[in-house]
């Protein structure tokens, strides 16, 4: 944690578009049009389940307080769900005076090759899940 | 701590931020660790300022940040003015796109975010009224072609509503889509700079942090003065903004052109089934709207 003033126009931008994505997966039911036509073309080609399939259904879970389902729907798509709206609440905070903001963190090596391994598990997940 | 904030510059990313304490910190944009030096104290009876302190800080704070890069032309609009600053900057990104990226000071995201922000939505809404104008004869005689086809068959709820709002021409809507238009520029084009700069990370590519990759995405956003061609021209765009995105990639972050092409195209790649459901979502909104529903 830093001492930082008002929240930059890009922390601004990026609460926005979280704002956004959180407001669509709340408002637009998950069965039936626009969401419950869309049909991954890569599932369609292959099978197969792509690297963000269920991430919206992780999205509506998770802002309706159903963090299980969420997980269960994708695990990565839920914790960016739960990113996007910690980023808002802090963003909104820092608005309302809060004078500190999250520390920053290089991307070493390590923490990549961590991300990559998190994102094979995901997929591995998702496949297994079907 | 300082009495008063001042402006640093990180040796590293040459980002340009403001600090409130000297000594040991990081650098917000990139992580990685600086030192900003204590002010330097005036000598007596002096009403100049300091001299400037090393390659990481800015003593005054009313004096502008120190950055190698001069601007781009719609960074100095104050002394260009608009008009002229906005067409400048849109033919150097289109023609000169190297030297453009280049003059970009990652310290002017809010000038940035405007410029994306008016010419997509400027331009965007112009190509929307004009399609509707020019290509609503053709459309009804594309449904007309496709309703033969078809013949009994049961067409799918999703071409169904994107027929429909093919033909659905109303002043609400129009109204409707040139409102919508900057609030919607402004989420894709945070949410494209967020997932172009994950891929950055993750390729170890990132060297200047956000704001440069927020720099090259708002300018590659130039393009868009294309969707006022009809047809093809939102097309030729899209293509457009990725190859510039990349070529912004390169001078921002001064990366190499195979880690940038990667960082750009990766999300493609990855994404590309959330790529389809975004464009088919957006379809859909603006037909909702056009059919009034």
């Amino acid at each position: 944690m830093v001492r930082a003033g008002p929240p930059s126009v890009h922390a601004l931008g990026l609460a926005a578009a979280s704002l956004a994505l959180l407001s669509v997966a709340a408002f637009l039911p998950l069965d039936a049009p626009p969401l419950s036509l869309f049909v991954c073309p890569f599932r369609a080609a292959t099978g197969l389940p792509c690297l963000t399939c269920g991430a919206s259904h992780a999205f509506a879970h998770l802002v309706r307080g159903r963090g299980m389902a969420a997980l269960g729907a994708n695990p990565l798509g839920a914790l960016l769900a739960l990113v996007c709206a910690v980023h808002l609440l802090w963003t909104l905070a820092r608005i309302a005076g809060l004078p500190w903001a999250p520390r920053t963190t290089t991307a070493t090596r390590p923490l990549r090759i961590a991300a990559l391994a998190l994102l094979a598990a995901n997929w591995g997940y998702l496949l297994a899940a079907g | 701590m300082l009495d008063s904030a001042v402006l640093a510059r990180c040796p590293n990313c040459r980002n340009t931020f403001s600090t409130d304490r000297s000594g040991r910190q990081e650098c917000p944009a990139c992580g990685k660790p600086l030192i900003v030096p204590e002010p330097a104290a005036p000598a007596p009876g002096s009403t100049t300022a300091p001299p400037q302190p090393a390659e990481n800080a800015a003593p005054s704070p009313g004096s502008p940040p120190p950055e190698s890069a001069a601007g781009t032309p719609w960074e100095r609009r104050a002394e260009l003015g608009f008009f002229e600053a906005w067409k400048q900057t849109t033919l150097q990104a289109l023609f000169e796109p190297g030297k453009l990226f280049a003059a970009a000071r990652l310290d002017r995201g809010p000038a940035q975010l405007g410029y994306a922000v008016f010419t997509a939505s400027v331009f965007w809404a112009l190509g929307q009224l004009l399609s509707r104008a020019l290509l609503s004869g053709q459309s009804e005689q594309i449904q007309r072609s496709l309703r033969q086809l078809m013949g009994d068959r049961p067409v799918s709820p999703l071409m169904k509503i994107l027929l429909e709002s093919q033909h659905t021409n109303s002043a609400g809507a129009t109204i409707a889509i040139a409102l919508a238009t900057p609030a919607l520029v402004l989420v894709l084009l945070y949410l494209s700079a967020a997932i172009t700069h994950g891929a950055a990370l993750l390729l170890g590519q990132n060297k200047r942090g956000f704001p440069a990759t927020f720099a090259a995405c708002a300018y590659a956003l130039a393009p868009t003065v294309l969707a006022v061609v009809p047809a093809c021209g939102s097309l030729i765009a899209l293509i457009w903004t990725v190859v510039l995105t990349s070529i912004g990639l390169k001078e921002t972050h001064r990366m190499s052109s195979g880690g940038a092409a990667a960082a750009v195209l990766a999300p493609y790649l990855v994404l590309c089934c959330l790529g389809c459901a975004g464009a088919v979502a957006l379809g859909l909104i603006f037909g909702r709207m056009a059919t009034g529903g």
